[in-house]
């Protein structure tokens, strides 16, 4: 069953890629039937999910390459499920905003199902070579989608974008293979290679490396500087999938591998991490108030607010684990609808210049559904109640702060300069005269903001009923601290 | 926004409208867009206009020194009909108008503002409030204790009943205008100005009179020994306070006094009808939204078509299309009380009478070529 979500979308890929043909509608047709099927594929797998269990479930484990230690083992737990449905959602967000007279169909739509399908498999996989392997395939098409799809300035910002991430992809293989070459392992398989007694010199010496390479995945100041630009230069279906899934894969790999193997490495470690995790949120917070492109400051946002992540898996407390899983879910969906919406501004705009756009929330001539939501989304980032974004940071700085005090802190400053860029934003963007030139700009259709609506309801629901989400991850934040 | 003027660009641009009104011309330029427009939405803001003033009798009737007239919108229907009509805002909004009261009321001039503070009115309001207050010992007891509160409130109530006839003459006369267009007869912006010119000449010295009965007697809060008229004591005043002077709408400036960006003196008010911004109508604390609001359900058809076409966004920013229309209509206005206000008519050969002119001219244009009207006469037709 696990295997459908990464097989159906990568199939799908293929026959896109493949066998249609260039022009007509059918790439979009069948890329909505593939996200829609692995939805729902996903949607029955949670209907059959035990929260209570702190094992894997829906295991499938064949061996693959075994002279390599190389096994197809798929498995998901309530660390993983969030995050895999979270993939699956955004995909089919991030389709639906796609213009359908989107350039090179075939093409856009099979690198999108491919990136789709590797970063389930990444987050299904519980072999370390198999995470690995989904972990790299997901650089490949999100490479394409922003070097054929992106902005002026897209060869600069993939070429960037590939050498950081395959930096990191080099530095956790190296941690990988250094992990079961030490513990004499047969093979890659996640579960056994938790138990293993290396000394903590030892572990530090492996989660070095993994650190490095997954806070450029994240990204953590100081290995962030490709994330702006790949968001500024990636059109906004992209910037959907990159902010709310892509990042996703380092949170997640540093809760599983940094935390489930090297425990007592990170617990070492984390009082400086936590620092880092402070230094990180308060510096991404400083940069997107000094951005005069409203999609950099979306993209700095996310560096702040990824910070936060690092602050509670630092803190490994069974509160602040839960309250990472929660970030990320609600990182996911605020960034995603924020990403939409400064799409929406500048589609209609031509423009994202802060100093340009002005009183766009205009009720006749400008554009005060989006207006009106984008106020919702910076409420949902800045953490105001009512909104998912308020449940995630109360329980990552309730769950850190009785471990680092001051760190929280600092991160309760950066969340307060959240408030501070984005309410600049919107005060000059969408509130005084709108400007003369945009006098004429065209309306927004209900369709187009549809994935927008879908995503807001899902910032209020969870924002009034937290236990949607972090009941599926109680249980696996113990786990993790346990070490069972 | 108004556009500034530098001095030289100004006095060549009053020569130029100056040498425009002389030759029979109006201040908005002669197109068949604008003629369409300002004929169309002339119609449907006579027919607000009606229902407005309406209201503002029956309020100035029937609803003086009522200190909570709830139910002062309802012109006398109350029932659970109306109410529920009002509450789903299927309704004209009567706000507006009192919007327009008020501005008149604030900025004053002519002669009702000067005949309501004289001891004639003084008399006769008072002689109303103790008829009124006869069995209420409570007010009187206040009226005495604060004895400028209720005749404020009548003063108030008189401008009610001025513009509530005013507006009456001259929903007729755009009405009329309407239908003369309807039948050929209008065939260019000139020619609305000179029937309007013409409405406000036959009715300008009709008498503004606000009578109320009670209980058998008759009470002339303004009566017509007082002698104010249709065109002097209430039109001047009116094109005044909310052609020229106006509000600033909420939220578009900054009230702050230390910010010097509302004048300290009335007088240099501009924020008028022919200067307002339309792009913000629709917007929180914009009252002319209410008026354009009102104005779209009574649209011709051809005035309706022209707004599905005219605009990328269809009838989406209709409001603010009406409102644009409705700015050219009242410069048209504006010109018609302009040349009805001259000293001399503005096609004489008279040297003495055309320097007399031109001097009153240029005062007006002064004023005129900072509102939208520039603007206005440059966009693309």
């Amino acid at each position: 069953m696990l295997s459908a979500l990464v097989l159906i979308p990568c199939l799908s890929a293929a026959i896109i890629g493949l066998l249609l043909p260039e022009k007509g509608n059918s790439p979009r047709k069948i890329a909505i039937v593939t996200a829609i099927s692995v939805l729902v594929v996903n949607l029955i797998l949670a209907f059959q999910f035990n929260f209570q269990q702190e094992n894997f479930q829906f295991e499938e484990d064949i061996a693959w390459i075994e002279w390599i230690g190389l096994n197809y083992h798929l498995g998901i737990d309530g660390l993983s499920f969030p995050l895999v449905l979270l993939n699956s959602f955004l995909t089919l967000i991030a389709i639906f905003s796609t213009k359908p007279e989107i350039q090179r169909p075939k093409l856009y739509y099979a690198m999108l199902l491919l990136l789709s399908g590797g970063a389930a498999g990444a987050f299904l996989a519980q072999d370390l070579l198999l995470f690995f392997l989904f972990y790299e395939l997901e650089i490949v098409p999100l490479y394409f989608l922003i070097a054929i799809w992106g902005g002026p300035k897209r060869g600069y910002a993939a070429m960037k974008f590939l050498l950081y991430t395959a930096l990191s992809g080099i530095l956790v293989l190296a941690s990988f293979l250094g992990l079961v070459w030490l513990t004499e392992a047969s093979n890659f398989d996640y579960l056994p290679l938790r138990s293993h007694h290396l000394s903590l010199a030892t572990q530090l010496l492996l989660l070095a490396p993994l650190l490095i390479g997954i806070f450029i995945k994240i990204p953590i100041f100081p290995f962030h500087t490709w994330l702006p630009d790949a968001h500024v230069q990636a059109s906004t279906p992209i910037s959907v999938l990159l902010a709310g899934v892509l990042l996703k894969l380092g949170t997640y790999a540093l809760l599983r591998f940094a935390v489930g193997l090297f425990f007592d490495g990170w617990l070492y470690l984390a009082p400086w991490l936590a620092i880092l995790a402070a230094v990180s949120a308060l510096y991404g917070a400083s940069c997107a108030i000094a951005q005069k492109d409203m999609k950099k400051v979306v993209a700095y946002s996310s560096v702040s607010h990824m910070g936060y992540i690092l602050l509670a898996a630092s803190a490994t407390t069974r509160l602040s684990m839960s309250a990472a899983v929660f970030q990320m879910v609600s990182h996911g969906l605020i960034s995603a609808f924020l990403f939409l919406l400064v799409g929406m501004v500048y589609k209609k705009t031509g423009s994202r210049d802060v100093d340009v756009l002005r009183g766009l929330l205009n009720p006749e001539k400008g554009l005060p559904v989006t207006g009106g939501m984008m106020i919702l989304g910076v409420m949902a980032s800045s953490g105001l109640p009512g909104m998912v974004g308020f449940i995630s940071e109360f329980l990552v700085f309730r769950g850190s702060f009785p471990i680092f005090p001051i760190p929280t802190l600092l991160c309760l400053v950066a969340t307060g300069l959240t408030a501070v860029y984005f309410l600049l934003v919107v005060n000059k963007v969408f509130f005084g005269r709108l400007t003369e030139g945009l006098a004429q700009i065209p309306p927004v259709k209900w369709q187009e903001h549809a994935p927008a609506f879908v995503l807001l309801l899902l910032i209020i629901a969870f924002g009034l009923k937290p236990d949607w989400v972090t009941h599926w991850s109680e249980v696996q934040a113990i786990a993790l601290l346990t070490g069972s | 926004m108004a556009r500034t003027l530098t001095k030289s660009s100004k006095s060549l641009l009053v020569e130029e409208y100056i040498t425009r009104l002389e030759q029979g011309s109006a201040l908005l330029d002669d197109s068949p867009q604008n003629l369409l427009e300002v004929v169309g939405i002339l119609k449907s803001y006579g027919v607000v206009l009606d229902a407005y003033s309406i209201n503002l009798n029956y309020i100035a009737d029937t609803q003086f020194l009522k200190l909570f007239p709830f139910f002062k919108y309802f012109n006398g229907e109350v029932n659970p009909n109306t109410i529920a009509k009002f509450m789903l805002h299927d309704r004209i909004n009567y706000e507006y108008a009192e919007y327009c009261m008020k501005g008149m009321f604030w900025h004053g001039g002519g002669g009702l503002d000067t005949y309501l503070d004289t001891p004639e009115f003084a008399a006769e309001t008072e002689r109303l409030i103790k008829a009124f207050y006869r069995y209420n010992p409570l007010l009187l007891a206040l009226h005495k204790v604060f004895p400028d509160f209720l005749p404020e409130q009548m003063r108030q109530m008189a401008y009610y009943s001025a513009l509530g006839q005013f507006w009456r003459v001259m929903s007729d006369i755009f009405i009329n205008l309407s239908d003369s267009y309807d039948q050929g007869e209008i065939k260019s912006i000139p020619d609305v100005v000179q029937f309007v010119l013409d409405g406000l000449v036959a009715d300008a010295a009709l008498p503004i009179i606000y009578q109320i009965k009670l209980r058998g007697q008759e009470y002339n809060i303004i009566p017509k020994s007082a002698d104010i008229t249709f065109l002097m004591d209430t039109g001047v005043p009116y094109v005044e306070a909310i052609f020229f002077r106006g509000t600033p709408f909420a939220g578009t400036v900054s009230y702050n006094a230390q910010a010097y960006e509302i004048p300290y003196d009335l007088g240099m008010f501009n924020y008028g009808a022919l200067y307002a911004d339309p792009l913000p109508i629709g917007g929180a604390g914009i009252p002319p939204t209410l008026l354009m609001q009102d104005m779209r359900h009574f649209l011709p058809d051809y005035l309706h078509q022209f707004y599905e076409t005219n605009s990328v966004r269809g009838l989406g920013d209709i409001r603010v299309q009406i409102c644009e229309s409705f700015q050219k209509s009242m410069f048209c206005v504006t010109t018609a009380a302009v040349k009805g206000l001259a000293p001399h008519p503005l096609d004489t050969q008279d040297l003495e009478e055309k320097l007399a002119n031109r001097k009153y001219l240029t005062g007006w244009l002064n004023r005129i070529l900072e509102s939208q009207l520039i603007k206005v006469n440059s966009q693309k037709q």
